[in-house]
């Protein structure tokens, strides 16, 4: 029993993660019908801009632990955020009326763009985050060793899903953002600024992915310009899971996936974590073609 | 017209000039990968080589005539090897040494076997290298189920019960995994763990947790640095204290900025000795003397080995008393035992690999420094 509440922390902290960048890709397919697959190269950003922002403006040391990385969640949420809308500028709004087709070879261009950028710049060694920052001893839950940074990354990361959430249930500019995402052409006619909505989608998604990034870095120590990719691909699924589009059901793909990645390995065999999962995938993909909570499929890619 | 003509034929002079020069000296050829991106090694291999060279001569060479270290860049590439080895063929060469990687080297074993010339491998450490039966092929690099065997040693030595192994998937990783699984059955130790991770990943607290169910007193990881890393960071985060064991890809400095340093300390790995850990008399003197030229230290245990395929070579012309390469190479194979070489007594069996322990085992202290343990 211990071994598997262990684990089910595990699950819901890597789940998190993709649920946090699961999130990006939904609301920029929602509004747009796109997959970005940028996305998770926005995600590594997060994570470079994150250590250098901490090595060189030091937060920790003046701010102590919270009130420090709080401030650089921030700044990085900002950071990165103001980078989604450029790539927003730059690969995609130019080709809004062009197929559908020519978007999704931009996206993959601009991935690769942002990668080797990232590698010109950082090199292609190994980053690593300074371990003397985050605190390392373990918290009793009921009985269970939970290292404190874990519960940290799932109390973070539930944080910032239920903020998006609310922000886009409950207020005028959510409910834009809702509007536009069901029908571009009528949302217009009702007088929505449709330009303006998928700009700060493209704000609140790499916003988040940034945060995710910065947690990876903070939490796991090591980050290097490719691995973007493996939780790009994994969020991604994570979005598919819950029905792309639906911004809940992004979250409780990552979730999801993250818990069964973690159940695959535990009782099954660790070499086939990811082979387990995709089954998985697979299987509710074959009973809700949908996704759990998700109306459409991307038909398109 | 006339001009280039007499260009060619003065061009011609000059080359059959210099041949006719250095018909008294005694070729060694040096195949190295002096660009490409194993270029450190091979400006390592190449001093040490002519340093060695240089050194042999002025103790008046060999046979009693002087050693010309003829050098070709392979550039860490098998194509470009081939091309190297068939220009060194025809340059006189006595014997051979290099290269560096396995494909490498197996891009040009058959052409210096062949030209019947010995070729002394220094970084190759492939199986199927020394299994295809040439007659003129050693190596003086370890090969790669060598070092499942010290890992098995190792284990029993420092009295661990119960093992759990865990690979990466990788062909070198797996097969060291394998390799060890059955010498530790074959001792009696109990294995209760043997899986595979993904690498590339950042989360391995899942693999872990299943880890520390098996009870382990020791795990032997035997894939790369980075997950490494990874796995000792957030094994101390568990606050699990099991010790680690890691195979020679763990050895890199990096391990430990990824880990932190408190997480490294006390993980063991197994690797050939960096040179500056290389306890013999003579690699002592020679460090000594490489470090007065060239005001570095060799880049790595590999290049170093460049050096005693150079002083096997050496002491197989002087032992056989010729430079036929075919009575060279048997030499080499029966007559030459324990000849003190830079990184331990030099042996080769019959199918040229080299006899006695390569391997020792290093702990990171709590500085994140790589010490060697005395076993």
């Amino acid at each position: 029993m211990e071994e598997f509440l262990q684990q089910l922390t595990n699950g819901l902290a890597v789940g998190g993660i993709y649920a946090l960048i699961a999130l990006g890709y939904t609301m920029v397919y929602g509004v747009l019908k796109l997959i970005n697959f940028a996305h998770g190269d926005l995600f590594t950003y997060g994570a470079y801009l994150g250590l250098t922002l901490l090595t060189s403006l030091a937060l920790t040391d003046r701010l102590g632990f919270f009130m420090g990385v709080l401030v650089l969640v921030l700044m990085v949420m900002g950071l990165v955020a103001v980078l989604g809308v450029i790539l927003e500028r730059a690969a995609y709004r130019p080709l809004r009326e062009s197929p559908r087709l020519s978007a999704v070879v931009s996206a993959l261009g601009a991935s690769i763009f942002l990668q080797n950028t990232l590698m010109l710049i950082y090199g292609a060694r190994f980053q690593v985050y300074p371990d003397n920052i985050l605190p390392v001893t373990a918290l009793d839950l009921f009985g269970l060793q939970v290292p404190v940074m874990r519960v940290l990354i799932v109390l973070a990361s539930v944080v910032m899903m239920v903020t998006l959430y609310l922000f886009i249930q409950k207020t005028k500019i959510g409910t834009a953002i809702r509007a536009a995402a069901i029908d571009q052409g009528a949302a217009r006619l009702m007088g929505i600024d449709v330009n303006r909505v998928i700009l700060l989608v493209f704000l609140l998604g790499p916003a988040l992915g940034g945060a995710a990034g910065l947690m990876v870095g903070l939490y796991y120590g090591q980050i290097n310009f490719t691995m973007g990719w493996v939780y790009g691909m994994k969020a991604f699924t994570a979005a598919i899971l819950g029905g792309i589009g639906n911004i809940p059901g992004a979250m409780i793909g990552g979730l999801l996936l993250g818990v069964v990645e973690a159940m695959g390995a535990a009782y099954l065999s660790i070499a086939w974590k990811d082979a387990i999962a995709f089954c998985v995938l697979i299987l509710i993909l074959i009973v809700r073609p949908t996704g759990l909570l998700g109306e459409r499929v991307a038909d398109k890619i | 017209m006339k001009k280039p003509l007499l260009a060619l034929v003065a061009a011609i002079g000059l080359v059959t000039g210099s041949i006719a020069q250095a018909a008294d000296a005694i070729k060694i050829g040096l195949m190295a990968p002096l660009t490409g991106s194993w270029a450190s090694e091979g400006q390592s291999m190449k001093k040490i080589v002519e340093l060695l060279a240089k050194q042999q001569n002025a103790k008046g060479g060999v046979l009693g005539k002087q050693i010309e270290v003829v050098t070709e860049d392979d550039g860490g590439d098998p194509r470009t090897a081939s091309l190297a080895a068939q220009r060194l063929t025809t340059q006189g060469i006595v014997a051979v040494v290099g290269t560096y990687g396995s494909s490498v080297t197996e891009a040009t074993q058959a052409i210096y076997d062949e030209a019947g010339i010995p070729q002394i491998a220094n970084g190759s450490t492939a199986i199927r290298l020394t299994e295809k039966g040439l007659k003129h092929f050693f190596r003086t690099a370890p090969r790669d189920d060598e070092q499942g065997r010290i890992a098995a040693q190792m284990i029993e030595k420092l009295d661990f019960k119960q093992v759990a192994i865990l690979h990466d998937s990788t062909s070198y990783a797996k097969g060291l995994a394998d390799e060890t699984n059955a010498l530790l059955k074959k001792k009696g130790i109990k294995v209760v763990f043997f899986d595979a991770l993904t690498p590339g990943e950042r989360d391995y607290n899942a693999i872990l947790t299943k880890l520390k169910s098996a009870n382990p007193d020791v795990v032997l990881f035997t894939g790369y640095y980075p997950e490494a890393g990874l796995l000792l960071r957030q094994k101390r985060a568990m606050g699990w204290p099991v010790p680690f064991i890691g195979g020679d890809a763990t050895n890199n400095p990096d391990l430990v900025k990824s880990a932190g340093q408190e997480a490294a300390e006390g993980f063991y790995f197994l690797s050939p000795p960096v040179p500056q850990d290389l306890d013999t008399p003579e690699a002592q003197a020679f460090l000594a003397d490489y470090q007065k030229q060239y005001e570095e230290v060799p880049a790595s245990i590999w290049a170093v080995l460049s050096g005693d395929g150079f002083r096997a070579a050496v002491a197989g012309i002087e032992g056989a008393k010729s430079t036929n390469g075919g009575k060279i190479a048997e030499y080499l194979h029966k007559s030459l035992k324990d000849y003190p070489g830079l990184s331990g007594p030099i042996s080769f069996d019959e199918k040229g690999d080299r006899e006695g322990e390569v391997y020792r085992l290093y702990k990171v202290n709590a500085d994140g420094k790589f010490v060697m343990q005395k076993l």
